[in-house]
This record gives structure tokens, C-alpha cells and sequence, in this order.
């Protein structure tokens, strides 16, 4: 029988082996021991010694050639054997294979769900609750950061779809408030003015309304095209219950995407400020531009007192005083304009509102909703501008801007800088405008 | 004139009976055989993985565990399979672990490196240089505390000597004065450096004073002065006298795992230690002693060539472990 | 149902330090494999006097003080272990485990599965843990991530007295090697703890606060952090639900996964360095589960700095999460402003 020389395995992941050389020819006589092919690897080369003494004989492999470890490459005759037809027909020892991985530990794959659009940012609960409720999740307006669709905003969106009965509206966390007046529906009342190019979506803030922007409308290009949105219980538009700053901002998306064609450029005061930094958060694309007077959200310090007090006031003579308190100079404020003022807040209904809308944003005197993360991730170019003597909401409030807003810290002026000088915050919004 | 003649017979063979030499000659046959066999199927691709061969040493192995009891233990290293033998185990099973069957005395789960039958007092071998060190303490002190008359021999090689575990396990062993034999099998090189290169001092036993136990460096490859040296360290153990240290100074034929070109040493000094083969000299001594004649020896060799035969098929007849046990034995109840 | 609440009527205050000294010494009494093995836990009574005077209860073969040898002494527990007796290690610091990785790690965790079955390592390595002490970088560190990546250990975290006496007890009733982490900053805080033998089951979490706005997963000291900010979150009307997590390894899956699906916000709180800790895996485990449906908001982290613990007191603490961390982070989530 001779003896069957195989391609060993030397290394621990080897396969098969790549023969590089013969130390001896085919026919000639080998000793057991000696050197008898070399095999090269990718770590480096080795040397394979015969396994017996013999003559070399039915050689398999030429150098260069690869073969499977285990499988034969000669065979060795003894002295005088009688070297017959090659052997290999002979089948190399079958590898054990290793067992198929079918049904080893479970792998989980990962399944890639397409998104439902480039754009749309929903949290699982909220996809789960909308699939549930057969509602589409572009319909809805999300109201987290960067325009998150939340499981609040799925759940207004399905108390929409289904007629509730109007008590259900009613905030389960205000106190027991009079409630003499009811919500309304329809949209918020939204004012523009025609011009070119990219308008400047404008929303004031609180107790006041689209009318304060005049002075610095007339401050701005003329060609400039403007749109006014009045705050719910504002102006004109219609009284809702707002529960809290998440749900008014949820309210502001829904107009802004109606109003918001194409990409606008944002401008807020105060609460409006703020709102206008959740819209930037909630819709970034769409906002080519940011200008923040005074907003609300950075901190949670706020003239509470003057916010009520306005709110609440029923006469000239109660609105007056507080409303001097906006202003730098106790003369900024004209008995003429606590009369305009005044008059656009005759009826209680609103004004009953409009307290109630101070409860939940700022209770207990106390900014109850915090932008500061929104306003890190604002990424479209962003102006602050605030007056050094705002006795409402502290100008240091617009330390928490990121390098790259531009402030402007105006001396002299309080808290409702469009108005006390509105040639200096124009000459600012429009530049910024401009880029 | 018969008491010279007495001294003159080597201790192992006034020591132990007849049937005990042959069993221990069997017995470093089966290890040579086991690792040619072994080494073959890992050639054919039959052995997953790599493995380290102590063809050269079963002297050392076999000697050491002579006096052992299955209620003693040991612990092994990377290089066991001679250990795993002596102290008893079937090489079937040992075959069967090899080729990852679940036969096998781990299961599949550990394969050469970690050998190990815990029924014959076999703790395992250990793919940490060093790492059976102190466990091997641990365990002589399982024995002191429980008033259990049992030793523990702790086979480590000489790259171990340069281990941290070293120097804490025997300081430990000494201080608690527990029974424990340190067995240095110094084969001369820790993978390819020289233990004369990595070790300060010139013997390893030499570093027994530094822990106040008695240190000798014997002929690993003389079976019966491994054995008189082993009887010494085991007498004083179950004495309660505390741990000892031998070195057997002994030499591996083949590389250091599969993947060693043996570039380190010469063709010369493996040739040179091959001449001093411990099976052959054991198998004379024997003979010359009249304990065995070449007959009954040949019958032996025999012996142990069927049992690895018969081990080898045994290990491919038998069922690979079901892949979805992979976390199986990982806790007390299995897939924890 | 845990053991502490039935046996209430038995309550005594003891600090959580006595609580584990009363697990030791009851496992002492009823089981004579028990030893005690660590540096200085004889006459000295252990680095934070843990053990105490049990060495003149139970005599120094029980309480066997080892030489400075974390490898090797480990290591001997491990053998110990391995052969019928049921050694309780003390590290005196968690960082000094490092020096003893090998042992823990290669061979307490490994030796039954390598073994195939056929082999316990019955042994529990007691780590005192964590920063706030100044001890710096080598003696502050929170390694139960470490330790937790392996299989074959279990990994506990007590948070309070009964629960320290009642996972040793457990960790030593199992036949598995288990990792104690204590927190140095508790063991003088005291608290109601049950007399006799009983278990705190590992691989168990407590819900030691009901909430509905936010989960809080929190372990050991986190535990205490995590409740300040939960009552002050409460005030606002927020009710965060806090759970302590007790065990590191087996996770109790099922605890959290309930309470992210009621919550829908999830935060993790933990002392190791945030990134590839703890609250990674319980982060990644609620993405994978069906809670997932739930979750209303990103699942957030606080963990360790990715830096040494200092030694400026001031840049310890700012090096891991402290309860106004919690309590915005938490609040941030329950207004959905994350």
C-alpha cells in the first residue's frame, strides 16, 4: 500500500493550501522526515516533510496549483512496490461540515421601513396610534422638536376626526375657572399684504395683536410682503381653549402650513417670539429666516403681574398703567393708544380667554414651557433683538442664544422694541431680511 | 550485596507493582498515540481550530500522577492532554471533544484547550498561561478546610513561571501552608522564547526558596525520577507540611501550537531531545528489569494503538451538539 | 412580591454596610462552606468595615484575610469555588477587579460552558464602587458594564440595606458566579431591614415609584437621584415612574418593557461612562421590543463622563448624573421637548 501524502493542515483557519515547490522530483527517492514540498500561505512559507521512506510517485499537484487540505497530492512506494494506476480515485476523507446556521440562536434582520416621506418625523406611538386611527401622518401637524408628529398631536388630530362634545375640550388640569364663554371654530384670522419675493410671516404677542406691527410695517421695504397671524383669542381670530404652549403651537402649525406656500421669512414677538422659534423648530425648511423681539421661552422669568393685568383689564384706567410698564419710558405708552388698546378688548368673552391662556402658559407667574433646545438647533440665520430695560421678560434671557444669532441689546428701550423705535428694529429686521 | 543491588533499581520500580509500570507504559503509549492521532485528524481536517501536542513529555504526565487518587485533583494547561490521560480519562470521550461532539467531556463547548473530566479529579486544562495556578490553591484549600485528605497538582509550563498568578499562588499556598504540588513541565520555551532568555533564574525550582517551599529539578523525561520527586512533594502535602515545587525539565517534539515554523530552534537540538524519547527509555527499564519482556511490551503498544483506533471512531460515529444549545451550560439552568 | 414587604412586621433599621455584614454572618452560621476571603476584611474589618467583627464570630479560617493579591486571591476563591466550598471575595475597591480580570473573567464566568456542564463556580465577588468619595480616578470607578458583557456572571446592583442582604443571600444561594456592585456612598445609609434568611430574586427590577409620564431605569445611588427628582417632578404634576434595576445582568426585560409601554419615555440613568454602559443595553433592549410601538419620544441617557473620575469635588460631581440632571432631562421628556 503506499502511502498516501495529503496537504496538511498548519494553520487554524486553512482551507486548502496553495503548493508553492517539490524538493523531490516525481520518481526519485525520498526519506521520511525530509523536506518534500513547501506550502504557501498568506502568512508565510512551510515546509512539509515526507511521511515515509519511498519513492515518490502519481503526483497530483503542481506547484502553484491549490488543494483543499486533507485531499491527496502523491503517494510514496516502498522499495520494490509495485507502483500501480493512480489511486485517487480514491475520495479524500469528507470534511466534516460544520451544521448549517438555520435555526441556531435567533438573528433578528433588521427590516428597513421606507419612511412615509423625506420630511415627516413621527414617534412610534404617534405612527401606531395614527395607523390605528386610519389616519395619513402628513395630514397632521407635529409639534415636537423639529416638527415631531407626538402622540398629542395624533390624539388632537383624532379628536377632530370625531366630533367630541365641546366639554371634553376642557383642560382637565386648569383650576376651576368661571367659564363663561365658549370656544369657536374656524381658523385663526390671517392678514397679509401683497409684495415680492419671500414674505415675513409676522405673529405678535400676547394681548396684543396683528394692529401693533404698524409701526414697524412702515419701517420696513415697501415692497416687502407681509403675513399677519392673530393668536387665537387675539384680534380676530376666534377664541379657543389653548391648554398649554404645546397645543398653541400646534394651533400656529396648522395656519403657518396653510399660509406658508413656499419658504417665508419668521418674525415673533414675545409669545409670539417664542412661537415663532417652535415653527422654525417644527418646520425648519420653510423658514429662510428668523427674527426673535423679545420671545418668550428662554427662561422661566416673566412680569407676571403686568401679563394678568392686562389680561384682565376692563377699563382705559385699569389698562393703562400696566400697559406703561412695556415700555422703557413711562411716555412710550399714550393715554391714545390704552384707548385703541382698550377698545380692541371690550369684549369679556376674550378677555376671559385670554386669562385663561395666561394660567396655562405662564402660571404662577412663571414661563411653564422652555425653548432653549429649540433655539440651539435653529440652523437658518437668526436675529434676537431685545430692549436693556424690558421689565416683562429679562433681556438676559438672550444669553442662551448660540453664537451664531445676531443680538442686538437696545439701550433705552422695554419690552416691545417695534413700537419704541421702530426706525432702528426696521433698519434690522430688513437687513437680516436681505441676507 | 542485595541491599546495593536494591539501591541500584530505579524507585519506580521498587515502588509500584508490575501491573501498575505496565499501566503507566500503556499509558504513555496511549498519549503518544492519542496526539498522533489527533494530529492526524486535525491534518485531515477533522479537528477544528489548533492544538498543542506534548509528544516528547509523557514522562513527565504520566509520572507525576502515579500517586494521584481520582479524589485528588489536578489543573492542566494548554499542553494536557497527557495530564487529562494520566489522571484517568477515556480517550474516546477525549476524541469526541476534539471533533466537537457532544459526546465529548465538554460537550464541544471547550475543545483541546480545555480538556477536562472532572469525575477523575481532572479540573481542566486552561488556554490562560498561568491560569490554573490559582485555582489549583483554591482548591488545596477546599481540601484543608473540609478536612479532606486530598492534594492538588498543579501542572504549569515554564512561560508560566513569569506569570503574576505564579508568584501570588505559590506565596498564597506557602503562607496557608496548603496541598498543593506545583509540577513545572519546563520544555524549554514559551511558545519560541527560551525559558534561559525569559527567566532570571537559571532553574525554576530555583524560585521555590523565594516562597519557602522545597524546590527540586529533576529529568522530566526519566520516569521514575519524576516519580520519586512527585512521592516526596505528595507525602509532605497530605502531611499537612505545606507545597512543594518540582520541575521536570523535558522537551516538546513539535512546534508550539499548529501554526509554529519552528524557527527558533535547530533541526540539531530537536533531534538531540528526540534520542532522549521517555517512552522508549521507560520501555527499556522495564524490560531490562524483567517487569516486561519485548513481547508484552509490543502487546501494550498494541493495546494502546486499538484504544485510539477505537477512540477516533467513536468520536466520528457520535452526534454533533444542536446548534440552538449554544447558550446551554452557560448557567445552572440552561439558556439563562 | 419580594421577601421585605411580607416580613415587615420584623423590620429593623440597619445601614446598609450591617445589612451585608447580616448576610455574611447568617450564610456563616448555616453553611460551613461559606468563607470570607479579602485584603484586610479580618482584624481591620475590611476598607469600609463591611465585615467588621466577624472574625471573632467565625474565626480566621472563615474570614481569611489574603495577602495584597487580587489575581491570585480571586483566583483561589475561583478554585475554591470550583471545588465545594463557597467563598465570598472582597475587592476592597471595584477598580482593584482590573488587577483580577483574568480569573473573573477567562475562568469564574467560562469554567461550566468550557466544562460542558460538568463543573460550578459557586463564588460572589463583593466590589465596593462608584465616585463621590474623592478617591479619583483608581478608586471611583463603576465597571458593572464591564462585567455585565460577560457571560456566565450575573451582575446585582443593590440600591438599599434590604436590598444588599437580600441579593447576597441570593447571590450566594446560586450556583453561578454573581459580581456585587455596592455603592461606598450608601453603605452608612440606613433602612428597614427584615431579620432571618431571605431573597432578593436576581435578575429582578423593583418599580419603586409609579409614574405615568416618564420611566426612569435607574441602579444603586442613581435609584436615590432618580426618586429627589421624581418628587420634585411630582410638584409639577409630572409622575415619573422610577425603577430600580437590582440586577445588571440577567436584565428583567419585562419591568421595563411594561413600563416604557405605559410611559412612552424612557431614561436611563446610570453611574459608568455613559457611552457602551448600561443604559445602552436597556435603551437598545426597549428599541428591540415591542415596546417600541409606544415610545412617544427619543429614548435619552445619562451616564458618566467620558472621562477619569476627577478629584476636584466639584468636577467629581459633575462627572456622573446628580438629581437637577434627572429631573430636566425627565421633564424634558414628559413635555415632549426632546
Amino acid at each position: 500500500m503506499p502511502v498516501e501524502v495529503i496537504m496538511p493542515k498548519v494553520d487554524m483557519d486553512m482551507a486548502s493550501g496553495k503548493l508553492a515547490v517539490w524538493h523531490v522530483a516525481e520518481g526519485e527517492v525520498v526519506k521520511k522526515g525530509a523536506a518534500l514540498f513547501d506550502i504557501e500561505t498568506d502568512k508565510a512559507a512551510m515546509e512539509v516533510e515526507a511521511p515515509a521512506t519511498g519513492r515518490l510517485h502519481h503526483v497530483l499537484a503542481a506547484p502553484g496549483e491549490t488543494v483543499a487540505v486533507g485531499r491527496p497530492v502523491a503517494f510514496i512506494y516502498a522499495e520494490g512496490e509495485a507502483v500501480g494506476a493512480s489511486p485517487v480515485a480514491v475520495e479524500a476523507p469528507k470534511t466534516e461540515a460544520p451544521a448549517p446556521l438555520a435555526g441556531a440562536a435567533p438573528v433578528v434582520v433588521a427590516t428597513i421601513i421606507a419612511p412615509d416621506s423625506a420630511d415627516l418625523r413621527a414617534t412610534p406611538v404617534a405612527r401606531r396610534l395614527a395607523r390605528e386611527a386610519g389616519l395619513e401622518l402628513a395630514a397632521i401637524a407635529g409639534t415636537g422638536p423639529r416638527g415631531r408628529i407626538q402622540r398629542a398631536d395624533v390624539e388632537a388630530a383624532v379628536a377632530r376626526a370625531q366630533p367630541a362634545p365641546a366639554v371634553a375640550e376642557a383642560p382637565v388640569t386648569a383650576p376651576a375657572a368661571p367659564i363663561s364663554w365658549e370656544p369657536h371654530p374656524g381658523d385663526l384670522n390671517v392678514t397679509t399684504r401683497k409684495g415680492v419675493g419671500v414674505p415675513l410671516v409676522m405673529i405678535h404677542g400676547f394681548a396684543a395683536d396683528s394692529h401693533g406691527w404698524r409701526p414697524l410695517e412702515e419701517a420696513l421695504p415697501k415692497e416687502q410682503a407681509l403675513i399677519r397671524i392673530d393668536l387665537p383669542s387675539h384680534g380676530r381670530s376666534p377664541l379657543k381653549r389653548v391648554g398649554g404652549f404645546a397645543e398653541l403651537a400646534r394651533l400656529m402649525v396648522q395656519v403657518f402650513d396653510k399660509v406658508a406656500e413656499g419658504p417665508v421669512h419668521l418674525l415673533g414677538h414675545s409669545l409670539g417670539g417664542g412661537l415663532a422659534l417652535a415653527l422654525a423648530d417644527i418646520r425648519p425648511r420653510q423658514v429662510r429666516t428668523l427674527s426673535l423681539i423679545a420671545p418668550a421661552g428662554l427662561g422661566p422669568e416673566i412680569d407676571g403681574a403686568a401679563l394678568n393685568g392686562i389680561a384682565r383689564a376692563s377699563s382705559v384706567d385699569s389698562l393703562a398703567p400696566w400697559l406703561k410698564r412695556l415700555t422703557a419710558r413711562p411716555g412710550g405708552i399714550s393715554h391714545d393708544f390704552a384707548k385703541a388698546a382698550m377698545l380692541a378688548r371690550l369684549d369679556p368673552a376674550l378677555r376671559e380667554a385670554q386669562q385663561e391662556m395666561a394660567r396655562a402658559l405662564f402660571p404662577d407667574g412663571v414661563q411653564a414651557f422652555d425653548l432653549t433646545a429649540a433655539l440651539e438647533r435653529v440652523a437658518m440665520p437668526a436675529l434676537m433683538i431685545w430692549g436693556r430695560d424690558d421689565h416683562i421678560l429679562p433681556w438676559k434671557q438672550a444669553l442662551a442664544a448660540p453664537g451664531e444669532v445676531a443680538l442686538h441689546l437696545l439701550r433705552g428701550i422695554g419690552h416691545v422694541p417695534q413700537m419704541e423705535d421702530p426706525a432702528t428694529v426696521g433698519a434690522l429686521v430688513g437687513r437680516h431680511l436681505r441676507g | 550485596m542485595m541491599r546495593d543491588s536494591q539501591e541500584n533499581i530505579p524507585f519506580a520500580l521498587r515502588q509500584f507493582t508490575p501491573a501498575q509500570l505496565r499501566e503507566a507504559l500503556r499509558k504513555m503509549h496511549l498519549i503518544r498515540l492519542f496526539e498522533e492521532g489527533a494530529e492526524e485528524s486535525y491534518m485531515r481536517g477533522l479537528i477544528h481550530g489548533t492544538m498543542h501536542l506534548s509528544i516528547g513529555q509523557e514522562a513527565s504526565a504520566v509520572a507525576t500522577c502515579m500517586e494521584l487518587t481520582d479524589a485528588d485533583k489536578i489543573t492542566s494547561t494548554h499542553r494536557g492532554h497527557g495530564h487529562c490521560i494520566a489522571k484517568g480519562a477515556d480517550v474516546g470521550r477525549m476524541f469526541a471533544e476534539f471533533f466537537g461532539k457532544e459526546t465529548g467531556y465538554c460537550h464541544g463547548r471547550g475543545g483541546s484547550m480545555h480538556i477536562a473530566d472532572v469525575k477523575t479529579g481532572n479540573l481542566g486544562a486552561n488556554g490562560i498561561v498561568g491560569g490554573g495556578l490559582p485555582i489549583a490553591v483554591g482548591a488545596a484549600l477546599t481540601a484543608k478546610r473540609l478536612g479532606r485528605e486530598e492534594v492538588t497538582v498543579c501542572f504549569f509550563g515554564d512561560g508560566a513561571n513569569n506569570e503574576g498568578a505564579f508568584h501570588e499562588a505559590l506565596n498564597m499556598a506557602a503562607i496557608w501552608k496548603l496541598p498543593v504540588i506545583f509540577v513545572c513541565e519546563n520544555n524549554r520555551y514559551g511558545m519560541s522564547t527560551s525559558a534561559a532568555y525569559a527567566t532570571a533564574v537559571k532553574n525554576i525550582a530555583d524560585r521555590a526558596p523565594a516562597y519557602a517551599m522545597p524546590g527540586v529539578t529533576v529529568d522530566g523525561n526519566d520516569f521514575s525520577a519524576v516519580a520519586e520527586a512527585l512521592h516526596e512533594a505528595i507525602a509532605r502535602a497530605r502531611a499537612g507540611e505545606g507545597p512543594s515545587l518540582v520541575e521536570n525539565l523535558t522537551y516538546r517534539w513539535r512546534g508550539h501550537s499548529k501554526s509554529d515554523r519552528n524557527r527558533y530552534r535547530t533541526k540539531d537540538e530537536i533531534e538531540e531531545w528526540m534520542g532522549r524519547d521517555p517512552i522508549a527509555r521507560f520501555r527499556a527499564e522495564l524490560i531490562a528489569h524483567g517487569v516486561l519482556d519485548e513481547a508484552g511490551a509490543e502487546a501494550v503498544e498494541a493495546e494502546a494503538r486499538a484504544a485510539v483506533a477505537a477512540g477516533i471512531e467513536f468520536a466520528r460515529q457520535s452526534p454533533a451538539p444542536g446548534v440552538g444549545d449554544v447558550t446551554k451550560f452557560v448557567h445552572a439552568e440552561a439558556a439563562a | 412580591m419580594n421577601a421585605q414587604v411580607q416580613i415587615d412586621a420584623q423590620l429593623r433599621e440597619l445601614s446598609y454596610a450591617e445589612a451585608i455584614r447580616e448576610a455574611m454572618a447568617i450564610a456563616l452560621e448555616s453553611d460551613p462552606a461559606v468563607v470570607l476571603m479579602g485584603e484586610d476584611i479580618g482584624t481591620y474589618g475590611g476598607a469600609f468595615q463591611v465585615t467588621g467583627d466577624l472574625i471573632d464570630r467565625f474565626g480566621p479560617e472563615r474570614v481569611m484575610d489574603t495577602p495584597i493579591s487580587e489575581l491570585g486571591g480571586a483566583g483561589v476563591a475561583v478554585g475554591a469555588a470550583l471545588t465545594g466550598l463557597k467563598p465570598i471575595f472582597e475587592f476592597q475597591f471595584s477598580d482593584f477587579a482590573a488587577l483580577a480580570m483574568e480569573q473573573i473573567v477567562n475562568q469564574a464566568a467560562k469554567l461550566r460552558y468550557m466544562l460542558g456542564g460538568e463543573a460550578e463556580v459557586p463564588v460572589v465577588f463583593r466590589m465596593p464602587s462608584g465616585s463621590g468619595t474623592g478617591a479619583a480616578a483608581q478608586h471611583s470607578q463603576s465597571f458593572e458594564a464591564w462585567f455585565g458583557h460577560v457571560p456566565g456572571l450575573k451582575v446585582v446592583q443593590p440600591s438599599t440595606p434590604a436590598e444588599a442582604k437580600g441579593l447576597l443571600l441570593a447571590a450566594l444561594a446560586d450556583p453561578d458566579p454573581v459580581v456585587v456592585f455596592e455603592h461606598k456612598l450608601l453603605y452608612k445609609m440606613k433602612g428597614p431591614v427584615p431579620a432571618g434568611h431571605y431573597i432578593t430574586p436576581i435578575g429582578k427590577a423593583a418599580v419603586v415609584r409609579p409614574g405615568n409620564a416618564v420611566t426612569i431605569v435607574a441602579s444603586a445611588i442613581m435609584v436615590h437621584r432618580a426618586l429627589e427628582a421624581a418628587a420634585k417632578l411630582a410638584a409639577e404634576g409630572i409622575e415619573a415612574e422610577v425603577i430600580d434595576l437590582r440586577t445588571v445582568r440577567p436584565l428583567d426585560r419585562e419591568t421595563i418593557i411594561a413600563s416604557v409601554k405605559k410611559t412612552g419615555k424612557l431614561l436611563c440613568v446610570y453611574e459608568g461612562v455613559r457611552t457602551l454602559g448600561v443604559g445602552a443595553e436597556i435603551s437598545a433592549l426597549v428599541a428591540e421590543s415591542e415596546a417600541f410601538d409606544y415610545l412617544d419620544a427619543p429614548i435619552q441617557r445619562l451616564g458618566g463622563a467620558e472621562a477619569p473620575i476627577p478629584y476636584n469635588p466639584d468636577l467629581e460631581r459633575a462627572a456622573v448624573p446628580q438629581s437637577p440632571d434627572i429631573e430636566r432631562v425627565a421633564r424634558q421628556l414628559a413635555k415632549g421637548e426632546v
